[in-house]
């Protein structure tokens, strides 16, 4: 049981942001936003090769153009860059003019080196290498439980199945980057777009070699970050640099086409999947042979930042007997970053897929095999609660059968993540008037995090939000975590709590009054008389905790005669612990199934075999889903205060491709093995394409030959089924 | 972008003579202004052209609808008796990009728009179309590049505006250094079709002033397929015209959009279907004829299902 009052006045209810009129007035200012006095753009000039050895790079006429202040290059002497859009140098100027300008007349010597940027071919022996000295294809990591080799012969039914998916760009909104000054003193303030302001401050600290006192960065608002924002980055280095060197502030904020080159990707995964059962559907034996890239650095296990290439099998489900294997393959792209829910949805798709396979060969509803293996209790009871509300079994017929040239579908998916909270201080003021101040170090990744700052206070206090000043995004206040891991909510929250609940025991000992909530809290704060309250506050056990479920009902339409794909339904089943504030919770699931969306049907970063660029660093053809893609989106949250605080933004967005892709497989009877499904792809397992050159996903089928001997190592594999 | 200079035209004539060596007319400016930034386009001059007299009105007169070069994409699609009248180019206009685009875009400007290949737009390459030795589409990334071209590039025309226009056999006046000249819209593109070089006919400094389209008691459609529900491109596009008396047709225009580099007229399917009454089985064999020469590429071969599927379902809509 927490700690967290039973009967709530705030908590729980739906309450608006308390800085949304802020953000819709324009008044809410964002890295981008900031303009201190003197400030500079600056601008970055980023390789146009894929790969390439830079002998010299020749900044003095970019440093005669009128306006430019400093022009950097991002290190010294000869260096080998790796992928399209990797850093070289950078120019600050007083007009972004100037700094256009200055790009184009840097000169880089430069010798382009062999480079491959498609997965298939990186793995091939004869394959260009990204670094000389390693395959492209690294160890493989496995893991063995039971006995893999006698299992399958147990099994009354066997289905294998090939399944790839892409590379996704985070594609926030509000683009990377930082406004930053560095006084003579070598004060440094940085303004961030940032989901850690404490990391950032750390990095900055670092690359300018000063204490991480003298580092101040302040986030009052950013645009999204979904992983991909936790450190200052080069471009925060060369800011930092280029506004020691000038004594002037140094705003670079990337631009969308830089955006999809070098900030970070969500890696690309190919899994071959074999996967037995008992005539009833129960899971015996899983066997996964797996790879795929998390960018140039992808050799290494956990090179990218984002944890590799790597991802949890047989994801959420419990099998006695499980071989799986997974390679990292280096390709000549930017570096993945944590991308919100990191591996998940990759292992999601292949293993909900294909047990929908599975299903459907043995003729068991969808749901009731899931049902039947899946391990954890209250996702079950999140089936049973999904299947009613969504009317499953009356919706629900075997694949192909809906009739007309526009089939209708339904598919279904589940989800894990932990979530819980940790360490962040925060701190109170009351002052005598009666205002009240709260402090926290976090940071508000778009969630609604200062929001639920004025909500655990207001819900403390007796007070309504709007009499409560929530500040945070800035590391002059007391130190909270990065927003990463679904964690922000459960850190914040209990600090929130715990400072509160010490601030008003403090008031009500000074004043006297027994009960200072609510209607009696002014008086209490009167008699307080010179002195405000000043309390310090942290996490602590009991008010949080980790580990949710999680499922996704999905309707579509698919037109057999163009492929199109119509979304028209999402039911959404999740628990998430104590709901601090439904509205932004909600926000949260909203958000995560457009953006699951985006990955079943939409979304793929494209890179050129032959030249090695990216071809779509654009909101024009990065097809990110539109207001008119968004289907009815229905929310059923499990509320359950007696766990305390979970958060939810990262397993919201986990099942909705596999769903969505099981609803197409169910509408046409036939299954596109590869995200996004594309217009292309439906007609071409449809076998609508007539015969001629072979299509890209042909190609993907033939890889898995050339995988056949992955070289093994043992190493762990993330599990993250909850036990 | 690159910096420049910037002139406001007061006639037609005065725009061209203001252009010089190396300007460009700028109206709405989608197109422009997006090739400017990538340095596609470096212009040392730009001239406006929004101003010019008369290029905004939009008149029906004796049949004939009239549209300025400025009229608006937004202006089109709400235009009540285009809808009416003209039906395929009001449902063209409204499936250009997004309400703010359609608002700002001008019919000129969505005619002569360049290339979308994501080859040409890709700032650091020169490909055939911008001057180089290979069309990397090819061999390459060509999901939705042409099916049909006559000469290396298969960079699609991506005009809905100009496979609606083509259906509906208008006029485009274009003012040209000789004078003024009244082109079909297979006229305004075939230069594209076999000169890789080229987006359409216009030679530098010719200018579009006007678009007139014909009514003729003909019924039409359009119809286009993107990957998402608004806001995309076409995969393919497609435009049917015809008279109908008694369910059968006669005259008719079928054009598809971007699978050439110019709006592909599919007139032997056309003219397979004169006489005939539209159903299942007459369109599904127009759409076989229109798709017959189709040579896909690798990755874009199921424009060929979709093109037929929209041919079908045009023609059909036309006994609505």
């Amino acid at each position: 049981m927490s700690d967290w009052p039973k009967k709530t006045e705030y908590l729980g209810r739906s309450t608006p942001r308390v800085d949304g009129p802020a953000k819709v007035t324009g008044a809410a200012k964002y890295a981008s936003d900031v303009q201190p006095e003197g400030w500079l753009y600056g601008m970055i000039l980023r390789s146009k090769w894929p790969s390439a050895v830079i002998r010299s790079i020749d900044l003095e006429k970019a440093k005669a153009v009128p306006g430019i202040k400093a022009a950097v290059t991002v290190r010294n002497g000869e260096r080998h860059v790796r992928y399209y859009g990797e850093e070289l140098a950078a120019v600050a100027g007083v007009s972004k003019q100037a700094c256009l300008d200055a790009l184009r007349l840097i000169t880089v010597e430069a010798s382009p080196q062999p480079f491959v940027v498609d997965v298939v071919e990186a793995i091939k022996p004869d394959s260009a290498r990204v670094f000389a000295d390693a395959p492209n294809l690294g160890e493989a990591k496995i893991k063995e439980e039971g006995d893999i080799h006698g299992a399958f012969g147990k099994c009354d039914v066997v289905v294998e199945g090939e399944f790839s998916t892409q590379v996704q760009l985070h594609q926030a909104l509000e683009t990377h980057g930082n406004t930053i000054q560095v006084e003579t003193d070598d004060a440094c303030t940085a303004w961030a777009s940032t989901q850690g302001i404490f990391s950032v401050r750390d990095g900055l600290a670092s690359n300018l070699n000063i204490p991480q006192t003298r580092v101040r960065v302040i986030t009052d608002y950013m645009g999204g970050g979904f992983g991909a924002k936790f450190g200052p980055g080069v471009e925060g280095s060369l800011a930092a640099r280029m506004s020691r060197e000038t004594g002037l502030p140094v705003k670079i904020m990337l631009t969308r086409f830089e955006e999809s080159l070098a900030v970070g990707i969500r890696p690309s995964s190919y899994q071959r999947i074999k996967l037995g059962a008992d005539k009833e559907g129960k899971l015996i034996a899983f066997d996964l042979d797996a790879f795929g890239s998390a960018g140039f650095a992808s050799g290494g296990s956990s090179a990218g930042g984002g944890g590799g290439a790597g991802f949890p099998a047989p994801y959420i489900y419990r099998v006695p007997n499980v071989r799986a294997k997974h390679a990292g393959v280096a390709i000549n792209a930017g570096s993945a970053r944590a991308f919100r829910a990191p591996g998940h949805p990759q292992g999601s798709f292949g293993m909900e897929s294909i047990l929908d396979d599975l299903a459907v060969k043995l003729g068991i509803d969808p749901v009731e095999i899931r049902l039947k293996n899946d391990p954890l209790e209250l996702r079950r009871k999140e089936y049973e609660i999904g299947r009613e509300k969504f009317d499953w079994l009356q919706k629900y017929r075997p694949p192909g059968t809906s009739p007309g040239p526009i089939k209708t579908g339904v598919g279904v998916a589940g989800a894990t993540w932990g979530g819980g909270g940790r360490g962040t201080k925060a701190q109170a003021t009351i002052n005598p008037d009666g205002t009240v101040e709260i402090r926290c170090g976090t940071q508000d990744l778009g969630t609604g995090a200062r929001t639920v700052v004025a909500l655990v206070a207001a819900e403390i206090f007796g007070l309504p939000p709007e009499r409560i000043s929530a500040r945070i995004g800035d590391t002059e206040f007391p130190a909270s975590g990065g927003s990463g891991g679904s964690t922000t909510t459960a850190s914040v929250a209990p600090a929130i709590f715990d400072v509160c609940t010490k601030a008003l025991n403090e008031l009500q000992v000074l004043s006297g009054v027994a009960d200072a909530r609510g209607a009696n809290f002014d008086a209490a704060c009167r008699k307080l008389g010179m002195e405000p309250v000043v309390m310090q506050g942290e996490w602590r056990e009991g008010l949080s905790s980790s580990g949710v479920g999680g499922v996704q009902f999905a309707e579509v339409d698919v037109d057999t005669e163009t492929g199109f794909i119509k979304v028209k339904k999402i039911l959404v089943v999740q628990d998430c612990g104590l709901v601090v504030n439904k509205l932004t919770a909600e926000s949260q699931v909203n958000g995560g199934v457009i953006m699951g969306l985006g990955y079943a049907l939409y979304e793929q970063r494209v890179m050129d075999p032959q030249t090695g660029v990216c071809l779509n660093p654009n909101f024009e053809t990065y097809k990110l889903p539109g207001a008119a893609d968004v289907p009815e989106i229905e929310i059923v949250l499990l509320d359950m205060p007696e766990r305390g605080v979970i958060g939810i933004g990262e397993p919201v967005t986990i099942p909705t491709a596999a769903a969505v892709a099981n609803a197409v497989a169910n509408a046409i009877g036939v299954r596109v093995h590869s995200l996004p499904i594309t217009p292309d792809k439906v007609l071409e397992a449809l076998g609508q394409i007539p015969a001629g050159p072979e299509t890209a996903s042909s190609d993907l089928d033939k890889s898995f030959v050339v995988v056949e001997d992955l070289p093994a190592v043992a190493g762990e594999f993330t599990d993250d089924v909850p036990s | 972008m690159k910096a420049f200079e910037y002139v406001n035209a007061l006639t037609p004539t005065s725009a061209a003579g203001l252009l010089g060596e190396n300007g460009r007319y700028l109206a709405g400016g989608i197109d422009l202004l997006g090739e400017m930034k990538e340095y596609i386009a470096t212009p040392s001059r730009v001239v406006n052209v929004k101003n010019l007299p008369e290029s905004k009105t939009l008149t029906v007169s004796d049949g004939v609808l009239r549209l300025g070069a400025n009229v608006t994409v937004a202006g089109i699609a709400a235009e009540t008796e285009i809808l009416t009248g003209w039906p395929a180019l009001a449902e063209a206009a409204r499936d250009v990009g997004s309400p703010q685009i359609r608002a700002v875009a001008t019919l000129g400007g969505n005619l002569a728009q360049h290339s979308r290949c994501w080859y040409y737009r890709q700032r650091d390459l020169t490909c055939l179309k911008r001057g180089g030795n290979t069309c990397y589409a090819r061999d390459g990334q060509n999901k939705y590049n042409a099916i049909f071209s006559g000469n290396p590039c298969i960079s699609p025309v991506v005009s809905n505006l100009a496979v609606a226009l083509s259906a509906l056999d208008a006029r485009v006046v274009v003012q040209r250094k000789e004078g003024e000249a009244s082109l079909t819209v297979s006229e305004l593109y075939q230069d594209a079709w076999s000169n890789p070089l080229a987006q359409n006919s216009l030679a530098p400094g010719d200018l579009i002033l006007a678009v007139s389209v014909p009514s003729d008691g003909r019924k039409s459609a359009y119809l286009q397929m993107s990957e998402k529900s608004d806001f995309d491109w076409a995969l393919v596009s497609c435009a049917v015209s015809g008279k109908i008396e008694d369910g059968k047709i006669s005259g008719a225009r079928i054009v598809l959009g971007s699978v050439a580099p110019v709006p592909l007229v599919a007139a032997d399917a056309a003219a397979f279907l004169e006489g005939k009454p539209l159903d299942e089985s007459s369109v599904t064999q127009a759409a076989e004829i229109a798709l017959a020469k189709a040579t896909p590429f690798a990755h874009n071969g199921y424009k060929v299902p979709i093109a037929r599927a929209l041919i079908r379902r045009a023609l059909l809509k036309l006994l609505v």
